[in-house]
């Protein structure tokens, strides 16, 4: 037997339809001469996905933020999918972490 | 872009993670509780990506390709001041990574990018190269040719273009070493090699931008390339705007 859907939103849905972004939200650190944070970048400008960029040498409180996110690593490009932190991800990692938040 | 709702779950603990920081004072403890957060994070990925039997064939094209990542890094200052923009962009004949000859001129009547890099197969190169071949689309779009030199000889482009993928020529200022690099005023005499440089000449041959890194493992910003790119022409084939482009 086929299991009807749980609706997420309107009338029929648990707990009054809580409101779910249907956009996960997306944070590139790196630098502006980082060639792989620029990779990254255009990366997602070409999936159409929109993203925050965070300049990690231009915002100290960032840089600080990332170090309390990877075990003090400043690596970047580190990108922030969904609650998924990839630090030094490959475009191929991107995507799938992309995939698993429904905005591929 | 539209988006299905995704699940809000470690999103939330992240958040939660994120909102802790500055109230857990500075110290050993609160380390140790980044660097297991740093663990968490990783096994993640690593669950993820999968497993699988390492290879037993020996390395692998991917696994030449991301040596780079482990190479000794590229560090030093620049101490170039490049051609300036509005003059004529020296000619050059190098011969690229397939033993063809290929002259500044052949191109004229299109916008170049001349791509002054230090060496293949190092770490930031590896890089700066792979970004404008995925980039390659746009490029099209301005019909802009893409022009790599560096001091290597044609064999080292040859295999580290199949290596990485890379289509657009990379050309040999090998022999007189770096000469090209000299008209160019990008040379790097202790080294051996060349800066990290841009320059866009224009499809009359005139240099319309000129940047040199200002450290040798910096790669110029892609998005003011683009900026300059539209100062030059609209994009061709009515493409109202780069894909995407922020």
């Amino acid at each position: 037997m086929n299991a009807t859907p749980i609706p997420e939103t309107g009338p029929h849905a648990p707990y009054g339809g809580r409101p779910v972004p249907a956009i996960a939200p997306v944070v590139v650190y790196g630098t502006g001469w980082c060639a792989a944070t620029q990779g990254v970048r255009r990366h997602l400008d070409r999936r159409g996905v929109q993203c925050h960029y965070v300049d990690i040498e231009k915002d100290p409180a960032a840089a600080a933020r990332l170090r309390w996110m990877t075990g003090g690593s400043l690596s970047h490009p580190t990108v922030s999918v969904a609650g998924e932190v990839l630090v030094e991800p490959s475009l191929y990692e991107v995507d799938w972490a992309l995939s698993r938040a429904g905005m591929m | 872009m539209e988006g299905k709702p995704y699940s809000r779950r470690l999103q939330d603990l992240e958040d939660r993670f994120e909102q802790l920081d500055p109230l857990i004072p500075e110290g050993h403890e609160k380390e140790a509780i980044s660097v297991l957060h740093g663990i968490v994070q990783e096994l993640l990925r690593s669950l993820h990506r999968g497993g699988g039997a390492p290879s037993t064939d020996g390395p692998t094209l991917a696994d030449i390709a991301e040596l780079h990542r482990r190479a000794p890094p590229m560090e030093g200052e620049s101490h170039s001041t490049p051609l300036s923009v509005g003059a004529r962009a020296p000619d050059l004949s190098l011969q690229d990574g397939n033993g063809r000859l290929v002259s500044l001129h052949d191109f004229r009547g299109r916008p170049v990018i001349l791509v002054f890099y230090p060496l293949d197969w190092s770490p930031s190169c590896s890089d700066q190269l792979s970004l404008y071949q995925a980039e390659s689309g746009e490029f099209d779009k301005y019909a802009v040719q893409l022009l790599g030199v560096s001091v290597d000889s044609i064999y080292s482009h040859g295999a580290w273009a199949a290596v990485r993928g890379l289509t657009f020529p990379l050309l040999a200022d090998f022999e007189p070493k770096g000469e090209v690099a000299r008209r160019y005023q990008v040379w790097r005499p202790k080294e051996g090699f060349c800066e990290r440089a841009l320059y866009v000449v224009d499809k009359d041959g005139m240099i319309r931008y000129s940047y040199v890194s200002p450290k040798l493992d910096q790669v110029p910003d892609i998005y003011e390339l683009y900026r300059v790119l539209d100062s030059l022409q609209a994009p061709v084939h009515g493409a109202p705007e780069v894909a995407g482009r922020k």
